[in-house]
């Protein structure tokens, strides 16, 4: 029981970093960025297909791969910040359906639709309590959560560059005429998260099932984890992360309910809604 | 005029006939396709039709009431589920009745979906069907269809079982959706989903509730998807999971948005794309998922711009209409605007309006005893108590900051932290919602535009009265205000004519008490007056009491019997307008903020 709970820990916290960076995109720049995972996976396949096709190391590989997903990701931001700088939050949420749609397509033609060799950058157990082995993926993935988690608030709430960002998601249009750089300020959070995302799975992906829908459909447990904070805050987003990741390895143990677990992340998505969405609220602007 | 009205009575039928006309020439043209098509592109045939309809469902949940679904086929495999299902049951009725089923299973589906995400906007609702899309997806792989185990095979409806038969069914299928949807957008649904895509304050306001409109759109959309699956199940006759995956959703819905699904003849020309694409990548060479990738892109193009091919199309087109139209409308009025000066005097000179003619009961229409509205430390509304006599127009003036709008919020229900008692015409409305409230009869205006220019005129003046009127009723309240005829498009008129609009349509609806909101707002100094001389005869013409927010005193003068002035959310004084005009607090207040007095 306990080692099914924490066998989830390592998808949990791939979660909670994919959930982390969600949040982090709607509060700075306005976005439930869809295509969060997708630009990850295809930066790990890519990685995957340098180490295998042309013989690079695993640890050149995987960092070209991640600068690409960061890369991608900003590409991404760059169309937003340029064409839907005034656009409201669902159009622009919208907008990044056509990525992700783009994305697993093109990873499909590039690399076909099956699960990819990832090499295991890190594997082997960390260390043991109490007879229950917790893998160094585990222990990985989840300091690297609760890492940028912490490093992002103090990079907020204590740096200048993050009154700035604050600033930019705030008042937007006040931020321009103070001469804050909005564009590039923008797209620079979207090449960050974009990296972010991209370590996690290529850290995770050898331990998970990893092809391309796999991969790019972790945005669905990753928004139900932000939900968690109503896309606003980080500590629950991690939180949500890995409570989701150690209850669907705990279901993951029952046979009885192995059809609960596929739709686990979509109820915890719907009785999340339900809770927080209990009073009806008219917001200003519509 | 006989002549006019057998023209009316002509163009209405017509308006009735020509839909049906179409779809009785796309049925024909089904049939002669039918027969004169190779075999393998009536194959592919069927393959855009129940594409076609899943499109149309979409261009109902995306376009008309704007909000993100991403589980279009999820719904379709429910249909096709269902389907095979009752197929393997053999259940009586044959493949019509079991298509119906589909399609009704799959949008009470799409209720239950869609519940969570009704008081939600936009983006939430996209999180939740993706995460439908992704889980149904592997269920369906662990479960499969019923009777793909044992290879049987879908019975497709007698009469019509080869493949030119099925696509001449599947073509009558399209024609009955395309005639429902088109009604149904036509009708009090269709311009609650355009209106809630715009505004759910303005829907709600209008006595619509909004969750009903999310809800229905929801619901319609996800029952097409459902015919579309049924449809499908009978097409390949053993479905598998691999038709309905999450990623053709995205794509579907990508297709939709560029499209423009919303009009139903672009949702017909996406499912035509939709086959036409892999099926040309396929001729010559290149490998089908880069069809995706297309999609992908046009997507974004599509996103980005805000624009779809349906939309650019006709806007192209109506540019010319609605130039002369204007022109006309000009014209028009400037012949009225002389006519009337040669004949009345002009607004300004007339006489203080009369009180109130002494109703039936002397009840007030509107009474406000204690009203406290606190946001944070600041007291917006301060124990303001006031009462507006039926049949009569009140003004609601002071400066501003003073807490007007506030207040009409307050009595409309949409801060529901609000304290104190409003009663409308003795009715109590405690912690009603504004839907309840307009519906009672308490209506109220928007100073922001929150007229949905999806509309037509006629549609949303309809849409807004929430009472059957005659084609004759709205054409005389619109020529009542001066408003632009019932045939035009809200889209192609400015802002300030949209209000007049939205002022015209709720005296329509007959309420008990109607809220202006500062209406003039936007318009020139001639149609300032022009409404205030409409609205002094509103009350006895169509028996209502309003509150009319203003600023320009001259015209509050002119139209209110009564006046309440506020200050910082206090009530300075209220009573009829010369007693309060003279009362020298009124006139402290307001000597600093106007020199007009």
């Amino acid at each position: 029981m306990l080692q099914g709970a924490l066998a989830g820990l390592a998808a949990g916290g791939l979660y909670a970093v994919l959930a982390v960076c969600l949040t982090l995109m709607s509060r700075l720049v306005r976005v439930v960025n869809f295509s969060q995972a997708a630009t990850g996976m295809f930066g790990g396949f890519v990685a995957v297909w340098l180490v295998t096709e042309t013989g690079l190391p695993i640890w050149l590989g995987s960092v070209l791969g991640v600068l690409l997903a960061g890369v991608l990701s900003g590409v991404i931001g760059w169309i937003a910040a340029t064409w839907l700088s005034e656009a409201d939050t669902t159009t622009r949420s919208a907008m990044t359906v056509g990525p992700l749609l783009l994305l697993i397509s093109l990873s499909f033609i590039l690399f076909g639709n099956k699960p990819q060799p990832f090499a295991s950058i890190i594997s082997g157990p960390a260390f043991t309590v109490g007879g229950v082995v917790i893998s160094q993926v585990t222990l990985v993935t989840v300091s690297l959560a609760i890492v940028v988690a912490v490093a992002v608030r103090i990079l907020l709430t204590r740096t200048a560059i993050g009154t700035r960002l604050r600033a930019l998601s705030e008042r937007p249009t006040t931020a321009e005429l103070l001469g804050i750089p909005s564009k590039p300020l923008s797209i620079a959070v979207w090449v960050v998260t974009g990296v972010i995302s991209a370590i996690a799975i290529v850290v995770v992906a050898p331990t998970q099932s990893n092809d391309a829908i796999s991969l790019a459909m972790l945005i669905v447990p990753a928004a139900a984890a932000a939900l968690l904070g109503g896309f606003k805050r980080l500590d629950l987003a991690v939180v949500g992360g890995l409570v989701l990741g150690v209850l669907s390895g705990l279901v993951a143990q029952i046979d009885e309910v192995s059809l609960i677990r596929n739709f686990l992340p979509f109820l915890f998505i719907v009785v999340l809604l339900l809770w927080t969405q209990r009073k009806e609220v008219w917001d200003a602007a519509r | 005029m006989p002549h006019a009205d057998s023209g009316l009575a002509r163009s209405r039928a017509l308006r009735f006939l020509w839909p049906l006309a179409v779809a009785v020439v796309g049925v024909v043209a089904g049939y002669l396709l039918s027969v004169g098509l190779s075999g393998y592109f009536v194959f592919l045939a069927v393959s855009a039709v129940t594409a076609a309809i899943a499109i149309l469902g979409l261009g109902i949940v995306t376009g008309s009431a704007g909000m993100i679904a991403l589980c279009q086929l999820t719904f379709a495999a429910v249909g096709a589920w269902v389907v095979s299902l009752f197929n393997v049951l053999e259940v009586p009725g044959g493949f019509v009745v079991w298509l119906i089923a589909g399609g009704l299973a799959a949008g009470v589906v799409g209720i239950l979906v869609g519940l969570p995400a009704l008081r939600l906007r936009g983006v939430n609702l996209a999180v939740v069907t993706l995460g439908f899309a992704a889980a149904f997806d592997v269920t369906l792989l662990q479960i499969q269809f019923p009777g793909s185990k044992d290879g049987i095979p879908v019975l497709r409806p007698e009469g019509f079982s080869t493949d030119r038969g099925y696509f001449f069914f599947s073509i009558i299928v399209l024609a009955v959706c395309g005639l429902v949807v088109f009604w149904l957008q036509r009708g009090r649904w269709g311009s609650s989903w355009k209106a809630v895509a715009f505004s759910e304050r303005g829907t709600a306001s209008v006595g619509q509730s909004v969750q009903q409109a999310k809800l229905t759109a929801f619901a319609v959309s996800a029952a097409l998807g459902g015919i579309s699956g049924g449809l499908l199940a009978g097409q390949v006759q053993l479905p598998f999971a691999s038709s309905f995956t999450p990623l053709q959703s995205l794509a579907l819905y990508v297709l939709a948005v560029m499209s423009g699904a919303y009009l139903i003849d672009m949702a017909i020309f996406g499912g035509i794309l939709w086959v036409l694409v892999p099926e040309l990548l396929k001729r010559w060479g290149v490998p089908q998922d880069w069809g995706f990738v297309i999609f992908g892109a046009l997507g974004v193009q599509a996103l980005t711009s805000g624009t779809n091919l349906g939309q650019g199309i006709r806007n192209l087109w109506w540019k010319r209409a609605d130039r002369r139209a204007a022109a006309a409308r000009e014209a028009a009025k400037a012949d009225a605007a002389a006519d009337r000066a040669a004949v009345e005097p002009p607004a300004e000179a007339s006489a203080p309006p009369a009180p109130p003619a002494a109703s039936a009961s002397d009840e007030p229409a509107l009474s406000v005893t204690g009203l406290t509205v606190q946001f944070g430390a600041l007291k917006a509304l301060d124990e303001v108590s006031l009462e507006v006599p039926a049949g009569s127009v009140m003004g609601l003036i002071g400066p501003n900051g003073a807490g007007k709008s506030t207040f009409v919020d307050a009595i409309s229900g949409f801060l529901p932290h609000a304290s104190g008692t409003v009663r409308l015409g003795g009715t109590a409305l405690g912690r009603m919602s504004p839907t309840k409230r307009a519906r009672l009869g308490l209506r109220r205006t928007f100073q922001q535009d929150r007229v949905p220019p999806a509309l037509t005129v006629d549609a949303y003046v309809r849409f807004v009265a929430r009472r059957r009127v005659t084609a004759e009723e709205v054409a005389e309240v619109l020529d009542f205000f001066g408003c632009p005829p019932a045939r035009t498009r809200l889209a192609g008129v400015d802002v300030g004519t949209r209000r007049l609009v939205e002022v015209a349509a709720n005296v329509l609806a007959k309420p008990r008490v109607l809220l202006l909101d500062e209406p003039a707002a936007g318009l020139s100094h001639e149609e300032h007056l022009e409404l205030g001389a409409r609205l002094r005869e509103v009350p006895a013409r169509y028996g209502m009491a309003i509150v009319l927010i203003e600023h320009d005193l001259d015209l509050v003068r002119t139209v209110c019997s009564t006046l309440t002035v506020l200050d910082f959310g206090r009530v300075l004084a209220s009573g009829p307008q010369d007693e309060v005009l003279a009362d020298p607090a009124v006139i402290k207040a307001y000597m600093g903020e106007t020199e007009m007095l």
